[in-house]
Order: C-alpha cells, then structure tokens, then sequence
C-alpha cells in the first residue's frame, strides 16, 4: 500500500527561528524595564572604600535621588513611611539590621539626614554609605 | 548500488541545523553587543548612635577631631581647610593616631558628594572611628 503523504515529518526550523525572536524580544524589552526603574543615581566615587563583597542578605538599601526623594526597591517614599518599614523590619529582624544609603552625589545632605534621622528613630545603627569604588560604565 | 528506500521513509528525516546556527550567531551578537560592566560599589562605613546605653558610655571619645562640611568648603577644628589640602591634612592626623574620632559635622546645604569625598579620604588615611553628624 502506497503512503498517501510522502514527508508528514514537520519542520521544525521555522518554529525555532520564531522562538529565538521571541527570546531577543524579552531580552530587549526586559533590559529596557530595568534601565526605566533605575532611578539614574549618578552617585559619588570612593576609590579608597572597602568594596562590597559580601552583603548581609538583611540589608535595607535606602536611595535617595537628586531631589531628595526617598525610595526603596525603586518605590517613592515618604519619611513617615520609611520610619514604619524601618519599625517593622527592626521587630522582626533585631537593631543590628544594616543600613546602606545610596545617596545621588548631587543631593543636599538634608534629604540624607532624613534618612539617618528615620533610621536613628527605628534604633538602627549600623549605617553606611554606598559610593562607587570603579566606574567602568559610560554615563 | 543505491540503498532502496524503505516503504515510508522521508526523503530527508534530519533537522536543518543551518538556520538554528545562524540564528545562535546572532544572539551571541547580541550578547556581546548589549553587555555592559557593572560599576564596583564600595561601602563607608560610620558609626552612628547605639541605642543601648552601654555602649553609648562605651563610645566616649578620647580624642576628638571636628571637620566641618559647608556647601562650599571644609572647616577641620572650626579652621577652613582648602579641597586640596584635606588629604595631607588627614593623613597626618592619621599619623598621630589613627584610632582618634572623627566627627563629621555635615551641613544641611552640602551636597552629599562632599561627604562621601571626606569619608573616602578617612578610608584611604585609614582613619576608621568615623561619626557622622548633622548639622544645620
């Protein structure tokens, strides 16, 4: 008995071309998000810092922008809400959380020492203050 | 003597792996286009208030320097010190003692650049006992 379709075996090069497009789409849409919510810290340079090797996983990152907004994962807050995350996050985690302020080089230290002050206020101590030790990026 | 073809069997069972290199080449590309290196972050360490008392009594300096953080300048013990000078000055502080604290009095005004410069100054004459205070 003679088959009746000669090459039933399908093509799969089409379905893989499309497949790659779409992962150069998610990639290119997905580095665009990221450059979106950066919050474009132009911050200060410390070549003699310690450089950041290993990060306490409890780690609070406070920015601050150069208008003197607060923000924490890229979300806008005000000091009376920072005060509350700080209280919660002391509950729960002791007074020996680290602080690291990310602070924009352009910024007037009054926005920094709302934060310090926010921190003082949640009985957190350990503060720092993060700068960049290399710069390999262009802006 | 040609091979004879089975009943059934496709002219070509094999998937064309042309089009899949060349696709692979063009994201490596973009890859290595696209990629960027991460700036190196340092961190400054201060010291800051202690909410237990303990150590608050602990903290009590026995030597204490003051430098002065304005919107336009530095001040070391209340004397203006020029941007250029603030190195040499602080290493020979550091030359003295090193275990002397510092206090930074950073005005509301300055610009946060200012601190981190006098902090990364402290860092490389390794000065370590570092508060930061504000000041109006």
């Amino acid at each position: 008995m003679r088959k009746k379709y000669p090459d039933a075996g399908m093509n799969m090069t089409p379905m893989i071309d499309v497949v790659f497009q779409l992962i150069i789409f998610f990639v290119t849409t997905a580095d665009q998000q990221n450059k979106e919510a950066d919050l474009k810290l132009k911050m200060a340079m410390a070549p003699n810092g310690v450089a950041v090797e290993k990060k306490d996983p409890r780690t609070i990152t406070v920015d601050v922008d150069n208008k003197g907004r607060v923000f924490i994962n890229r979300t806008p807050l005000t000091i009376g809400a920072l005060k509350a995350i700080l209280g919660n996050a002391v509950q729960r985690y002791g007074q020996t959380l680290p602080v690291v302020i990310r602070g924009d080089r352009r910024t007037q230290h009054e926005a920094i020492r709302s934060v310090m002050d926010a921190c003082s206020f949640a009985g957190l101590w350990r503060v720092k203050f993060s700068a960049v030790k290399e710069k390999n990026t262009s802006d | 003597m040609a091979r004879k073809r089975k009943r059934g069997e496709t002219p070509s069972d094999e998937l064309p792996m042309t089009p899949m290199i060349d696709v692979v080449f063009q994201l490596l590309m973009y890859f290595i286009f696209s990629i960027k290196p991460i700036d190196v972050f340092a961190e400054l360490d201060v010291s800051r208030p202690s909410p237990e008392k303990q150590q608050q009594e602990m903290q009590t300096p026995p030597k204490l320097i003051r430098i002065n953080i304005f919107a336009d300048g530095f001040a070391i013990n209340d004397l203006p010190v020029p941007p250029a000078e603030m190195e040499r000055l602080l290493f020979k502080l550091a030359a003295l003692d090193r275990n002397q604290t510092i206090m930074i009095m950073a005005s509301n005004v300055s610009p946060h650049e200012m601190l981190i410069r006098v902090l990364d100054l402290c860092a490389k004459a390794k000065l370590t006992n570092l508060s930061v205070v504000s000041t109006n």
